[in-house]
């Protein structure tokens, strides 16, 4: 009989976990395990925001019930941070000096938030918005018609915006180039998009420089609030939290030194093959080669990476599918006027 | 018998002793054991140590183990237990740490001592619990009917050693000595006289004391520990018997064809009540 | 939110490694800071059974609002100080619940033998850093178990100067950088903890309050038997020490001296039953305490008691036998040797307490009833309920009488005390050494009345006849609580009869089946020996079918029972060396009551 196969996957996002699916319809024997620095199973990031609606308990928000993961036979180590990958020996290294051996592996570790090195040392002082005890944590510090000041203002962080806003809370948007990251529009075409957002409720204020985020004593004659955030030339702003939103930073740290090529992202064929035969990436965290393009892109939300984990499952038990590279992913405005991206689209 | 000396009537014998006043120590049992044992003088000397000693017998308890020369706690008027096999050093040690103003006394054979009970007579030693322990040694069972005991002579043919005795006997008074008896020594029970002086010294002693009494079984040994024998075997301790030289104590309970009468070896130190006194004192100044 | 059940506290906390890791001293912190809180704790440690080395120790501490009765099947929080021996033990953790484990340990792991790779999915992990917040705290990685405290304790908002009294008090008399090294790495799990987000919504709710006529201590059952022979004003003890018994010595070592109490270590456990039997027989209230292999060698002494009619208390802990056995481990299989252990026809009286505080009212009382009725009592306990700890509220006043001797009066003149004078209750009035006139020897020979030898027919017919008789007596000894039926009334489906350890267990699992509409009562039997018949009867005669759960093979309190009442049972069964598992009695009784009545074979 033959050895089942092991299956690492690193990431238990939308892509590890769809792919983790996968590979169990594709190969039936063999042994998957799905590393994640997450303390919780899967919980899609788009249903976070649900938290605002009343939703307490993340068990509500679990994309898949635990007894799912047992039945498929799919290991998720959870709380488990890979440090290195050992391309010779096809193992990988976890922060607890535990190795792992591996015949395939499947990089899927998504994104952080990116953060200006000038803004990382305020880091303490600002919400970030990927796990569910951030998202609670925000609802906590926000109680009722908290005062939100976003930075950079990516499509993550509007579409965390409009919920607010619908949520009661007022918020307001510092942009900057980065806005309506990962759409690419140009200065001069931004302002009936920056009009869609006010008629949603979202104050976006334009050419203020953010230097600091201070703790302020809520007991003192800054009331309720707990936060400054202090623009360049002195001024400053109270609030409840900050927030960075300044696009998604590929985490790979931790493929340093793994000899497969990156650039920003992992490097992968459209077949979704990093330079190492027995490695693949999907996600965030992966920049595919384009024909159409003649360049190496992105291909963020949901849907995308969605269909990136499923087709890496397939091309890791032996098909030769290739992802569909052409595609438009344009910034739209509704009937009602209202901002639309299909990144915020999602099952 | 070269000592016919004035005739001796009933009648003042009995009147002598009832005004002594060791009647008092006597229950109204009357000793059980064969005409002519050894252990009839156990009765004397004790209740006339006790009578000497003036304790009342309500302030004495005798224990005992079981075996002929057990049964004795019967035939005394004062408080007794007899106990079990082996087992009379330990409930003694129970009554004296329970009531230290007790006078408390042990009797037993030799099978009782050091085959079943010859655990706990290291510990009664050097403990040093102030009880005295009056060991009546016959070098045989005598309750079962004859069998070999741990003080029987080699080649000694008993019930149980129909070919002869094979295992060499042990020496008690070594043994007591070696584990810090503080009070040692030896009578004969043919010589109810000294046996009563060293019961009254043995009582006195404030610590353990053990008097070794040898005393023949006439009913199942008719050849090695009788009257006869050891009444040309026993001698008394040289004149210059340093008591307090526990090596010249030694020295002396070597010589085992000539047992010498006497005490051994005696010491002062504290006794187990001492020691408990101590630790009361000790964890009451600690809390 | 709202459709969330109201949950009062009831949280078991396992913490998990090997000897040398701190385990149970970490465990002990725990479960006295939150028993000082006010909660109620049932805690049990295990330890292996090597002195020195690596081997495992969980200790197990539950802590509730209300009153339970047993640990729970499955812990909320496992906390694993050494992976090698936690995972094993993960699958006790329930779903959803914590498992807590060191996340940057100082040595490389072998493939497999991280905690995190061996999360059930709906278990929570929680990786802290045990060891590097050890080490800043103090310079080296010993308090790591401290850190491990702390951290709980700031997950779960528990209060910080509660920890640090307790942390205080168990290093008093140490050198106060002890103290220091330890509250400092108590503080950085602590905030470590408070800081983790906490994704488990089952915390802890605000403790019970508590009466005032009575004191709350938290202690285990060994430490009960030890105070209630204070209270009881015990005058001597003489033992030897055996695992798991040895503590009951141990503490009476330090306590008794100052309160004017006398404790011998003897030489084996024949010298010390012995001794007791002396010092018995001078009035004195004295015990000693053993566990299986002493008591054996216990027997023949305890023989000379019941016949020569002494008072003494003995304290037995079972562990696993035959023979040396598993001393670490925990079994209810001395039941036929305490109760039935003797030469010749001797009854003796035993207790079983269910619980510690059954452990502290058994142990007064033992002293009381063998005065009264001038016999040695055992008090058997075993190694689970001798160990684990519970918080047991007290009564202020001593609940014990301090003498229940039936006394003699001194004869007229001409006339001999009778020590064992026949009477109508059975009971011969007592004399002891010091009372003049009324000197006497017991004996373990059959005697007549002045206690003179004696084995006439008609004399040994008289005596054993007093001797038995007058152990029934004792059934109706006020204050004695010798058997208590709990659960539904009336008639039920299953009954569970049980003794011991084991009563926690089954009360849970009775509880457990009544709300999935069993009907269901449990009675715990305290006297085992003389056998409250009437009462079990009483019970029997109200069930359907009754089932008999203990820690031994064959079911030894079952034979009792059907030898006795000649009536059957069904024997429920386990020698794992742990306590027997609540959902093993569930199953059997739902098993039992899903049967019909007459299609089950009665006894097997
Ligand atoms: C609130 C929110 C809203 C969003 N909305 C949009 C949107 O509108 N449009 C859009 O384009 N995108 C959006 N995104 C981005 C979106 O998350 C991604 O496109 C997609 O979900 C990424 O999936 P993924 O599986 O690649 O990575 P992720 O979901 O980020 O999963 C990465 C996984 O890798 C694990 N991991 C990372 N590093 C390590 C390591 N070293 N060791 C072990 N495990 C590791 C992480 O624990 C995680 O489980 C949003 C994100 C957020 C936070
Ligand atoms: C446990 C036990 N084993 C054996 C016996 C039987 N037994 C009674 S007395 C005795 C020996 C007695 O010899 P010893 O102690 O020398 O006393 P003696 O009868 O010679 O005075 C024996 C073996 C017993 N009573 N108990
Ligand atoms: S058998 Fe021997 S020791 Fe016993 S009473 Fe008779 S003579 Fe004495």
């Amino acid at each position: 009989m033959k050895k089942p196969l092991r299956y690492a996957i690193i990431g238990s996002g939308a892509a590890g976990t769809e792919a983790a699916c996968q590979l169990r319809l594709r190969d039936p024997e063999s042994e998957i395990t799905v590393i994640t620095a997450s303390k919780l199973q899967f919980i899609s990031r788009y249903d976070l925001p649900r938290v605002f609606e009343g939703v307490d308990d993340w068990r509500e928000l679990l994309v898949y019930p635990p007894e799912f993961y047992e039945d498929n036979r799919i290991t998720v180590r959870r709380n488990t941070w890979v440090a290195g990958v050992n391309p010779r020996e096809n193992k990988l290294n976890f922060r607890h000096k535990e190795e792992m051996s591996y015949d395939k592996l499947l990089v899927a570790s998504g994104g952080g938030g990116y953060m200006p090195e000038a803004l990382r040392e305020f880091l303490p002082y600002m919400n970030p918005f990927s796990t569910f005890s951030n998202a609670a944590r925000l609802r906590d510090s926000l109680g009722k018609k908290g005062k939100v000041l976003m930075l950079g203002s990516d499509m993550v962080g509007l579409d965390l915006a409009r919920y607010l806003t619908s949520a009661g809370h007022d918020v307001t948007v510092y942009a900057n180039e980065l806005l309506f990251w990962p759409h690419e529009i140009k200065p001069e075409d931004t302002a009936p998009y920056v009009k869609a957002l006010e008629t949603m409720g979202i104050k976006v204020v334009f050419g203020r420089k953010p230097v600091a985020v201070e703790p302020v004593n809520s007991s003192s004659k800054a009331g309720k609030y707990t936060r400054r955030l202090v623009f360049e030339k002195g001024k400053a702003e109270l609030a409840n939290v900050v927030m960075p939103f300044y696009g998604l930073m590929p985490a790979l740290d931790f493929m340093i030194g793994a000899n497969v090529d990156i650039e920003r992202g992992l490097l992968v064929n459209p077949e979704l093959k990093t330079t190492n035969d027995r490695i693949w990436a999907a996600g965030d965290v992966c920049q595919i080669w384009s024909p159409e393009e003649n360049r190496y892109s992105f291909y963020y939300g949901w849907n995308n990476v969605k269909e990136m984990g499923h087709l890496a499952a397939h091309n890791m038990t032996g098909d030769n599918r290739e992802i569909k590279t052409a595609q438009t992913n344009e910034l739209k405005i509704t009937k009602k006027g209202e901002l639309h991206s299909p990144y915020w689209e999602h099952d | 018998m070269t000592n016919i000396g004035a005739p001796v009537y009933l009648e003042e014998k009995l009147e002598e002793i009832s005004r002594s006043g060791r009647l008092d120590y006597r229950s109204k049992s009357l000793p059980t054991w064969c005409p002519g044992c050894g252990y009839f003088s156990i009765v004397e000397s004790v209740t006339a140590a006790l009578n000497r000693l003036e304790i009342d017998p309500c302030e004495t308890t005798v224990v005992s183990g079981i075996g002929c020369a057990s049964r004795f706690p019967f035939f005394v008027n004062t408080y007794g237990v007899h106990s079990l096999h082996g087992r009379a050093l330990p409930v003694a040690t129970g009554i004296k740490v329970a009531k230290e103003d007790q006078t408390v006394i042990v009797v037993g054979g030799d099978g009782d001592a050091f085959a079943i009970g010859g655990a706990h007579i290291p510990h009664a030693a050097r403990r040093n619990i102030d009880i005295t322990y009056i060991l009546f040694d016959n070098g045989i069972y005598g309750l079962t009917k004859g069998q070999a005991s741990p003080t029987s002579v080699l080649g000694f043919k008993t019930g149980t050693s129909p070919f002869g005795n094979q295992d060499r006997p042990l020496n008690p008074l070594m043994m007591l000595l070696s584990h810090g008896a503080s009070w040692v020594g030896q009578a004969y029970a043919g010589n109810p006289g000294h046996l009563s002086e060293m019961i009254c010294q043995a009582i006195a002693h404030r610590g353990f004391s053990y008097l070794h009494v040898l005393s023949p079984c006439v009913t199942f040994d008719k050849t090695t520990k009788t009257y006869k024998n050891l009444g040309m075997m026993v001698r008394g301790l040289p004149d210059d018997h340093d008591q307090s030289d526990v090596m010249a104590a030694m020295h002396e309970a070597q010589k085992t064809e000539q047992p010498a009468l006497g005490l051994f070896y005696t010491e002062n130190r504290p006794t187990l009540g001492d020691g408990l006194n101590e630790i009361s004192r000790r964890s009451q100044a600690g809390s | 939110m709202a459709n969330r059940p109201q949950i009062l506290t009831d949280m078991q906390v396992s913490f998990c490694g090997s000897a040398g890791d701190g385990t149970i001293a970490a465990g002990d912190i725990f479960k006295r800071a939150m028993a000082e809180a006010g909660y109620q704790i049932i805690a049990f440690d295990v330890y292996p059974p090597e002195i020195r080395g690596f081997g495992k120790c969980i200790a197990r501490t539950r802590v509730t609002f209300d009153q339970v009765y047993s640990l729970k099947p499955q812990s909320d929080v496992l906390l694993s100080l050494d992976d090698s021996h936690a995972i094993p033990h993960v699958g006790e953790v329930r779903d959803y619940g914590a498992v807590i484990y060191e996340d940057r340990p100082m040595a490389t792991v072998e493939e497999g033998e991280h905690m995190s790779g061996h999360l059930k999915p709906a278990q929570l992990p929680y990786g802290v850093s045990f060891r590097e917040l050890s080490e800043r705290a103090t310079s080296g990685a010993r308090f790591r178990n401290i850190v491990a405290v702390g951290f709980i304790a700031g997950l779960y908002g528990l209060p910080r100067d509660l920890f640090h009294r307790t942390i205080g008090r168990k290093f008093a008399g140490k050198p106060a950088e002890v103290t220091e090294s330890n509250i400092a790495a108590f503080d950085l799990g602590y905030d470590d903890g408070a800081k983790t987000f906490q994704v488990d919504i089952n915390g802890f709710g605000p403790p019970p309050k508590r009466k005032k006529s009575e004191k709350v201590l938290m202690m285990h059952g060994n430490s009960a038997v030890a105070r209630g022979c204070l209270s009881a004003k015990i005058d001597t003890f003489f033992g030897y020490p055996i695992t798991p018994a040895t503590s009951i010595m141990e503490i009476l070592a330090k306590e008794m001296p100052k309160r004017g109490g006398r404790l011998l270590q003897t030489e084996d456990e024949i010298s010390a039953v012995a001794a007791i039997v002396g010092a018995g027989f001078t009035g004195s209230r004295s015990a000693t305490s053993t566990s299986g292999p002493g008591l054996a060698l216990m027997t023949e002494v305890m023989g000379l008691g019941s016949i020569a009619e002494v008072p003494c208390v003995i304290f037995v802990s079972q562990r696993g036998g035959p023979s040396t056995g598993m001393p670490t481990k925990t079994e209810q299989s001395d039941l036929n040797l305490a109760v039935r252990g003797v030469a010749g026809d001797a009854q003796r009286i035993v207790l079983a307490p269910t619980n510690v505080e059954g452990c502290f009212k058994c142990a007064g009382i033992a002293f009381e009833i063998a005065e009264k009725y001038q016999t040695p009592v055992i008090v058997l306990l075993d190694l689970y309920l001798s160990n684990r700890y519970e918080a047991v509220a007290l009564p202020n006043k001593n609940p014990f009488k301090l003498d229940a001797t039936k006394w003699a009066k001194k004869p007229g003149k001409g006339d001999a005390y009778q020590r064992y004078k026949l009477t109508p209750d059975f009971i011969s009035p007592r004399a002891i050494p010091g009372q003049q006139g009324m000197q006497h020897t017991i004996t373990g020979l059959e005697h007549n009345e002045l206690g003179r030898p004696n084995d006439q027919p008609a004399m040994h017919e008289a005596m054993s006849h007093k001797r038995h008789e007058k152990l029934k007596t004792a059934i109706n000894y006020p204050n004695l609580t010798t058997s208590k039926r709990f659960g539904d009334k009336g008639r039920v489906r299953v009954g569970v009869l049980s003794w011991g350890s084991t009563f926690g267990e089954c009360l849970e699992a009775m509880i457990t089946v009544r709300k999935q509409g069993i009907t269901c009562s449990a009675m715990k039997v305290v006297m085992i020996s003389p056998l409250p018949v009437d009462e079990i009867s009483r019970f029997m005669d109200d069930c359907d079918v009754v089932l008999v759960p203990e820690l031994n093979y064959e079911g030894q309190f079952a034979s009792i029972v059907m030898g006795t009442l000649g009536r059957p049972v069904h024997r429920l069964n386990r020698v794992t060396g742990t306590p027997m598992a609540v959902n093993d009695i569930i199953e059997e009784i739902q098993i039992l009551a899903a049967d019909k009545p007459k299609r089950r074979k009665a006894a097997e």
